[in-house]
């Protein structure tokens, strides 16, 4: 086989992306970049144009593909691989480097996905991308649930157990990318919830739409996505009259007449002040809409909790905030917060609604990230 | 111990110069510590069919048990037993040069007896199940490159492929946790293995593994020792082991500022710190911060599960000589020598002379079964001690 040009190394783009990530996060991220490449670009058709290599490089290759599983490969490995890129691979691979580096394109944009408890989401501009932080706190909604549910499902007493026995209503507010809503279907057991999505945005109705296809093999419940204006004055009349039709949650209660149960949200949350000083990489890259809150009545926000507060209102218009039917062991509005100067204003927000209890979560680097209202006996 | 002052004479049970010798599986050390067993299901049976009326019902039920142990291995043994005995004869009239038809008749008569001999042996080695629950879970295998530089790195790479390989014959999943890898060359290598019963076969793999060759990078011919610390831990589930969440500091980097909306950080890498114990584990393979946090907590329950098993296992040893399944990491294992074509099990005292073999996985097997066999029988001859 024609051997690459001497040019084609990885040390160059190595260093381009050192500039603006640092080293050791150069080096993290060139490896997903080649295995993205190994793995989707150019592959097709030239399968075996590595067939008269000599030997060493051949048993690394097929010790590479045993480990295939992950792209737990280190940098000389990756080295390895590169060796054995097509001129169109090599292409990809240096013009993804220029996105990364010149237009501060996110990593995940390139990519186009990105892996959020059990689901792989799909990603594209100006869509936000999913968060850690995000991802990590759905994971912790989803074990609360499942051991809830577990323990009603072990109840002796039969009217105790009934509970367990129908699916929660939930509700995904501002949903975007669909990772919570898509996130906590895959969680759950089937049969635990049913889900509906909603957003503003075209593109990440879209999206969110896309995704749901993408994982419904890892999905247990179903997810329904819809275009809704939250901050419009009709939306909590509109989502009572999906619950009302059975429509609502992707089939409502049993016979209609259901009833939401909870509320999750990543709302937008950050401050026009912060946002100025946002990296290029998520300012030049994602929807304004889903950072920054634009207070319905005009009015300006600096502390970044309007949606917070808008969320908590239609909560109560939905009936979250009152003890009846859902039980009151469990959340009813859980939604991610920017840090510890916005859960006081959210807390008192979600009082102000009428949620007897409030908790906060704290994030794996210990930053305030979410705050849940409880309805209360 | 019992079982060294039986070992000169347990050589005597093996007919010398037949052609079982290189036939058998056990070896005179395995003979003596199957005498021990052998005795001690002897003295039990005679001390359960005399007058019990003095034993408490607790006593009782444990020499019963005791009992119905060793028979498991006494019986067959004392098959065997007899079935040298009379390959011994066997031996004899086959060599008798003046009775040629005899000979022929006592040829077919050995073939029979070596057959059932080998029966014999697989039914004692069957016998001796694994009595720890760990042996059933899935291993984590960690490979680290120790004194030896380069040579040493390179060495790791082909213990890696070597596992690689026996895991491929027996149809275990592997998966890398952690691999600091640079070509043929790897400094550290941390595998999960997943499938049946994969600790209680690797778990002899602990400790130094030593290689004694000239590295192709030596321009003088000369032979260089290179180690590498072969570490195997027992995949912990959740069941195993508890680790408080507050006894965990999780730090994730570059996770100053306000996080969530605000930054897009692509880096994923976690580090949990087990306070108590002071055990750190790192990851940063995944692109997910979660994934790599589970993946470390994994490993981490797996570390802590090994320390309780170390402490107990040393608290045992301390009233025993045992040799293997230690899992001290910093005992010296075994030596591959290649100018020799010899793998040498130094807490066994058993080589393969087949260097290549044991490196593609398949010869490995027979060191791991000797090793396995010696486990299970230090198991046994110590059950009648510690109760």
């Amino acid at each position: 086989m024609p051997r690459s040009p001497a040019n084609n190394t990885l040390a160059p783009l190595l260093r381009r992306l050192a500039g603006k990530l640092g080293e050791r996060q150069a080096a993290s991220e060139l490896r997903w970049l080649a295995e993205h490449v190994r793995k989707v670009i150019g592959s097709g058709g030239e399968g075996d144009h590595h067939h008269h290599h000599h030997g060493i490089l051949d048993r690394h290759h097929r010790q590479a593909r045993l480990w295939r599983e992950q792209p737990a490969v280190s940098a000389g490995e990756v080295e390895q691989e590169a060796r054995r890129f097509t001129p169109v691979q090599w292409a990809w691979l240096r013009q993804a480097v220029s996105d990364r580096v010149e237009q501060h394109k996110p990593l995940q944009y390139i990519l186009g996905n990105q892996p959020f408890g059990k689901a792989s989401i799909a990603t594209r501009p100006p869509v936000l991308i999913p968060r850690w932080e995000t991802e990590e706190w759905m994971m912790r909604l989803a074990e609360m649930l499942k051991s809830r549910r577990e323990a009603l499902l072990a109840e002796r007493d039969q009217s105790r157990r009934a509970g367990a026995d129908r699916p929660l209503n939930i509700l995904d507010a501002c949903t975007g990318s669909g990772c919570l809503a898509v996130g906590l279907a895959c969680e759950l057991a089937p049969g635990a919830a049913r889900i509906a999505a909603v957003d503003v945005s075209a593109d990440a109705v879209a999206l969110a739409e896309a995704n749901v296809v993408r994982n419904a093999h890892a999905m247990h419940n179903p997810v329904a996505v819809h275009r809704l204006d939250l901050q419009a004055g009709d939306a909590a009349a509109r989502l009572l009259g999906a619950m009302a039709e059975g429509s609502g949650g992707g089939g409502g209660g049993s016979g209609g007449g259901g009833w939401w149960d909870m509320i999750v949200s990543n709302p937008p949350y950050v401050t026009p002040a912060d946002y100025a000083e946002l990296d290029p990489d998520v300012r030049d890259w994602e929807d304004r809409r889903a950072l920054v809150p634009a207070a319905a009545d005009g009015q300006p926000d600096p502390e970044g909790v309007s949606f917070v507060v808008r969320l908590a209102a239609l909560a109560r218009d939905l009936g979250l905030a009152t003890p009846a039917r859902c039980p009151t062991d469990l959340p009813r509005l859980v939604v991610e917060i920017g840090g510890p100067k916005q859960t006081d204003p959210a807390r008192q927000a979600m009082h102000d609604c009428g949620f007897a209890l409030t908790e906060v979560w704290k994030d794996m680097a210990g930053v305030e990230r979410v705050v849940l209202g409880y309805a209360k006996d | 111990m019992a079982a060294m002052r039986l070992y000169g004479s347990a050589a005597a049970a093996l007919p010398a110069g037949s052609e079982l010798a290189g036939k058998s599986h056990l070896t005179a050390q395995i003979h003596g510590k199957l005498q021990v067993l052998q005795s001690r299901h002897g003295e039990l049976s005679r001390q359960l069919s005399g007058d019990v009326s003095g034993l408490g019902r607790e006593e009782l039920a444990r020499l019963s048990r005791e009992l119905s142990e060793t028979a498991r291995v006494a019986e067959p043994y004392g098959r065997l037993l007899r079935l040298y005995a009379e390959l011994g004869e066997l031996q004899q009239m086959v060599g008798a040069e003046d009775a040629a038809e005899l000979g022929d008749l006592a040829r077919e008569e050995q073939a029979a007896a070596l057959a059932a001999a080998a029966e014999c042996e697989r039914e004692i080695i069957g016998a001796l199940l694994p009595r720890d629950s760990a042996e059933g879970a899935g291993a984590i295998l960690e490979l680290r490159a120790g004194t030896g530089g380069d040579e040493a790195a390179l060495f790791c790479g082909e213990l890696l492929a070597m596992y690689e390989r026996y895991a491929q014959r027996r149809r275990w999943r592997l998966s890398a946790i952690a691999m600091d890898r640079d070509g043929d060359r790897v400094r550290e290598a941390v595998v999960k293995v997943s499938g049946r019963g994969v600790f209680g076969v690797l778990m002899f793999e602990s400790g130094v593994h030593r290689v004694q060759r000239v590295p192709a990078t030596d321009g003088h011919g000369r032979t260089h020792t290179s180690t590498v610390t072969v570490a195997v831990l027992p995949q912990a589930t959740d069941v195993h082991i508890e680790i408080k969440e507050s006894d965990l500091r999780i730090d994730v980097f570059r996770a100053s500022g306000k996080g969530g909306q605000h930054v897009n950080t692509t880096d994923s890498a976690v580090r949990i710190t087990h306070i108590p114990t002071g055990t750190v584990v790192e990851n940063q393979q995944e692109r997910s911060q979660i994934q790599n946090r589970e993946r470390a907590l994994q490993v981490l329950r797996a570390r802590l599960y090994e320390r309780e098993r170390q402490k107990l296992a040393s608290e045992r040893r301390a009233s025993r000589n045992r040799l293997i399944g230690s899992g001290d990491r910093s005992e010296k294992c075994r030596t591959y020598n290649y100018q020799q074509n010899r793998v040498t099990d130094h807490r066994i005292g058993f080589s393969v002379h087949d260097i290549e073999g044991v490196m593609e996985g398949a010869a490995l097997q027979l060191l791991i079964d000797q090793l396995r066999i010696q486990y299970d029988l230090d198991e046994l001859a110590s059950m009648g001690q510690h109760q």
